[in-house]
């Protein structure tokens, strides 16, 4: 099966939709399992991952995509998430594995080394772990509580820690292996600052560089005090610049930015809230020169720039108006052009000629650098990057070291992946039904200011499952099995989205992207020639078996089919098996799955009653198929009266506007079970 | 299409009874696009039936299965091991696939769960009309395409009659009379002198009235 485009798009290929569904069913705790198997560092991604998945997911041809951060923070910060217990190989390997390095390449190397059963020993230069996460990122993107726990989570894997360590100083890397490390992953980052190159930039107090600024701040220090300040740059670095001198009281910080908003490479929802704060930002603006006063920084000369051709990066490049200068007052300069590795202390032993920064691997697979047991990875290689991307490389790294430990060749080509970015048909887009996105929950501007308060708050549990409610399921829907299909053409007449087509010849084809999954194709072919791969057919009668063999006590057994759609949480469902335990539930994303077979199924099963809820209407993402829902029902009804079943036996009610059903409507069916003959009260 | 609809739950149930072994076969083709016999209903109609054999304290089995068509030998003969331990069948064919089954399998009771009901097209999802009476011989040349032997009341052949009002048929204002739709569709194509045409007796031999029919191909057969 095809894989969806959110999981396509993320670097480590996480199960995006997967754990989307698991959040719908509310079950978060298999929600959490789900991303924590791929990923050590849940709780860091669903704070700062530039989300690469939300920019593919087909949601976003509709109105918006699903919000799959803030879902992924929903799942990894609930208590549920210390039921999970990673599973460490009985026998360890007996191979040490040294890596240098604690940013998250680092620790995601050191997490699937440890998980595979080799000894692993974190080399970090300095004090403190997690790298950028930690010296780089603002407390108020992410809070050093929240890195802690998840960096203790992995140590307590059984990783050995040496901090104030620089490898390359006081240990060479021949050292290491001297110490019987069999091999060694190179994750150093890349914590070197670009100069701005610019008369006065090492003449004055007050000019500083983004990645120092940050780092002093991220230690709980205070650089110097400022009351007017520039950040020169248009990345996220310069963003998280500019947010923290507002913090830190400065009166009136300016963003410099040489090109336009549209060029501008930070994310926009940093840049939106950057301005929401009040950091300004001048766009299409060049510094020339930095001025100073007894030896301080005292403004900043500038120039505007218009766009011209575009350059090798493809960007428009900026060239300077001639007679705009002006000049900005400012006692704070932070340099923010970009960050390079720093590989002067490895490159002798790896074989890299000085000039060079980064560091140098035969290819983005396998790691493998000139020095046999030498791997490197992440920003290290790549220049500063993304926080998923260095997980990614840390997690290749994990695996290329794995083969070569076992002497095995080590793969040289990623397995492909088959990479399709399909549009939607505008009919299909016109016809499937809009949902607003979640908004995130966000401290008010005022509130931030006063400290490092962490900006963004976690999505309760009802606003959780509505966004993962919003996924529209991309190749999990019909599947047309070509011999049993006898091309009735009624999975072309009944589907909302007027997705299968036939040929001439009666071929039907059906678009797996396209297909939103809702069942009613599956359902209404009279040969079963249609499944889905939500909610198949035969989990069904399985989900419907289960429900009944859970049942032990005395009274009417109900089964109670559920829409997931409904406004309910789990709680809800935890007090309906506290209230009535004979009620069995069975949780489908959609009542049109139900056909008459499974209502008669549960009868034949033993059960007494047979209880259908619907969603509220305004939740139902294809209203059109109520009416259908209910004509089925009326149907499967009157078979049940032919059986010389009461009727009144099989309830179809609508859910409440909040919660799982109302208690009059299931006292009411069990009454009618106990009493037959009862006039029913629809 | 031939279309077909399965018969009252308590007619089947009556029918049903009394065999320990039973098997609910389907036919894929017309019955299942009539949804009168696919495996759609051999699955509903199995498990009711099971739950009336419950309900009225009857031990017995049912089965579920389902060919292409009951109406071919060869499909036929594939569910032969399965029919070995059942004592009657449960056939969701048309009429043809019932008694297929019952000269294939001449020690086996056989139970027809359908009523045939016309040769037709469908006009939407859920809804059919019957087209074609099978008369053996097709005058659909001469009628503007519309067939008055099977879509006329009297199947008269020089219509309309006295009880064709504003376009319906006598019988029931929901019916359309389908001289008037020949008619209207005539004047559409500028033929209306083909009324002029008179039809002569018409010979019912082809439509089964000189007996059974039977056709065979002297090029195609064994």
């Amino acid at each position: 099966m095809a894989h969806p485009p959110c999981k396509l798009a993320c670097p480590i290929l996480t199960d995006v939709r997967e754990y989307v569904q698991l959040i719908a069913e509310r079950r978060f705790d298999e929600a959490f399992a789900t991303i924590r198997r791929q990923n050590p560092l849940p709780r860091v991604c669903g704070r700062i991952c530039t989300h690469p998945c939300e920019t593919a997911c087909k949601r976003g041809q509709i109105e918006e995509p699903i919000a799959i951060a803030a879902l992924k923070r929903f799942a990894s910060d609930g208590p549920w998430k210390n039921q999970y217990k990673p599973v460490l190989p009985d026998k360890p390997s007996g191979h040490k594995v040294a890596v240098i390095g604690s940013g998250p390449a680092g620790l995601a190397a050191a997490h699937d080394l440890a998980l595979l059963g080799h000894h692993v020993t974190i080399f970090e230069a300095l004090p403190v772990l997690g790298g950028m996460l930690r010296v780089g990122v603002p407390e108020y993107r992410l809070p050093k509580n929240v890195l802690d726990e998840e960096i203790q989570a992995i140590v307590d894997l059984g990783i050995e820690i040496k901090t104030g360590v620089r490898i390359g100083a006081q240990i060479k890397l021949s050292d290491l292996f001297e110490q019987g490390y069999k091999a060694v992953f190179v994750a150093i980052g890349a914590h070197k600052d670009r100069k701005l190159g610019i008369a006065g930039e090492d003449q004055f107090e007050g000019v500083i560089s983004a990645v120092s600024f940050l780092r002093a701040v991220n230690q709980g220090q205070n650089p110097k005090e400022t009351k007017k300040a520039a950040v020169i740059g248009g990345g996220n670095t310069a963003i998280d610049s500019a947010r923290c001198l507002l913090r830190m009281g400065a009166e009136s910080v300016h963003i410099v930015y040489r090109r336009s908003r549209d060029e501008m490479p930070a994310a926009q929802e940093e840049i939106e809230e950057a301005i929401h704060e009040g950091v300004q930002i001048a766009y299409l603006t060049s510094p020339l020169k930095i001025l100073g006063e007894d030896g301080k920084v005292s403004a900043l000369k500038c120039i505007k720039n218009e766009l011209g051709e575009p350059d090798a990066s493809g960007r428009r490049s900026p060239k300077p108006v001639p007679g705009t200068e002006f000049t900005l007052d400012v006692d704070m300069v932070i340099a923010a052009i970009g960050q390079a590795p720093d590989s002067s202390l490895v490159a002798d032993e790896l074989g890299l000629t000085e000039r060079r920064e980064r560091i140098i691997v035969e290819g983005p697979y396998t790691l493998v650098t000139t020095r046999p047991g030498v791997f490197a990875g992440g920003d290290a290689v790549t220049g500063p990057a993304t926080v998923v991307e260095a997980i990614s490389a840390g997690k290749r790294a994990a695996l290329s070291i794995d083969h070569y430990l076992k002497g095995e060749s080590i793969p040289a080509i990623e397995p492909a992946k088959d990479v399709e970015k399909v549009s939607l048909a505008r009919s299909v887009v016109e016809k499937t039904r809009k949902f607003p996105r979640c908004k995130k929950i966000s401290l008010p501007a005022d509130q931030r200011l006063r400290g490092f308060k962490e900006v963004e708050s976690v999505f309760s549990e009802d606003l959780a499952t509505k966004e993962a409610l919003r996924c529209l399921h991309c190749y999990l829907g019909a599947r047309i099995d070509a011999e049993k299909c006898v091309s009735c053409l009624t999975c072309v007449r009944v589907c909302p989205l007027g997705i299968p087509t036939t040929s001439k010849m009666g071929e039907i084809t059906i678009d797996p992207f396209a297909c939103q999954a809702c069942g009613v194709c599956a359902l209404e072919c009279p040969v079963r020639a249609i499944d889905i791969s939500l909610d198949p057919r035969t989990e069904i009668a399985q989900d419907i078996k289960k429900a009944m063999s859970t049942s032990q006590h005395s009274g009417p057994v109900i089964v109670g089919f559920f829409d997931l759609h409904g406004n309910f949480d789990s709680s809800d469902v935890e007090n309906l098996r506290q209230d009535y335990p004979h009620v069995l539930p069975v949780m489908v994303f959609g009542l049109r799955r139900i056909d008459t077979s499974d209502i008669l199924k549960a009868f034949e099963c033993g059960a007494d009653g047979v209880l259908l809820a619907r969603c509220p209407p305004e939740s139902d993402p294809f209203p059109e198929a109520t009416d259908r829902v209910k004509r089925r029902m009326a149907h499967a009804r009157a078979l049940v009266e032919a059986l010389g079943l009461d009727g009144g036996r099989l309830e179809i009610c609508d859910m409440p506007e909040q919660g799982l059903v109302q208690k009059e409507l299931i006292d009411g069916l069990i009454q009618r079970i106990k009493e037959p003959g009862q006039v029913r009260s629809e | 299409m031939i279309t077909l609809e399965q018969k009252k739950f308590e007619e089947i149930e009556k029918m049903t009874k009394g065999y320990s072994r039973l098997l609910v076969l389907g036919c894929e083709t017309c019955s299942a696009m009539s949804f009168a016999g696919g495996q759609r209903q051999v699955e509903e109609l199995a498990s009711a039936i099971r739950m009336a054999q419950k309900t009225s304290g009857q031990e017995g089995e049912v089965l579920e299965d389902a060919i292409a068509r009951q109406c071919e030998p060869e499909f036929v003969d594939l569910i032969r091991d399965k029919l070995a331990g059942c004592d009657a069948v449960l056939s969701l064919a048309c009429g043809a696939g019932v008694q297929l089954l019952s000269e294939r399998f001449p020690d086996k009771v056989i139970l027809p769960g359908c009523n045939t009901t016309f040769l037709g097209v469908t006009e939407e999802l859920g809804v059919w009309s019957e087209r074609c009476a099978g008369c053996g011989n097709c005058i659909l040349d001469k009628t503007a395409g519309l067939c008055p032997i099977a879509r006329c009341s009297k199947q008269l052949l020089n219509g309309p009659c006295g009880g064709s009002m504003n376009g319906k048929c006598e019988i029931s204002k929901d019916v359309d009379c389908v001289w008037q739709l020949i008619i209207d569709r005539l004047a559409r194509l500028n033929r209306l002198e083909m009324l002029e045409e008179i039809f002569p007796v018409k010979d019912w031999s082809p439509a089964g009235h000189g007996g059974p029919r039977k056709m065979v191909r002297e090029d195609l057969k064994s």
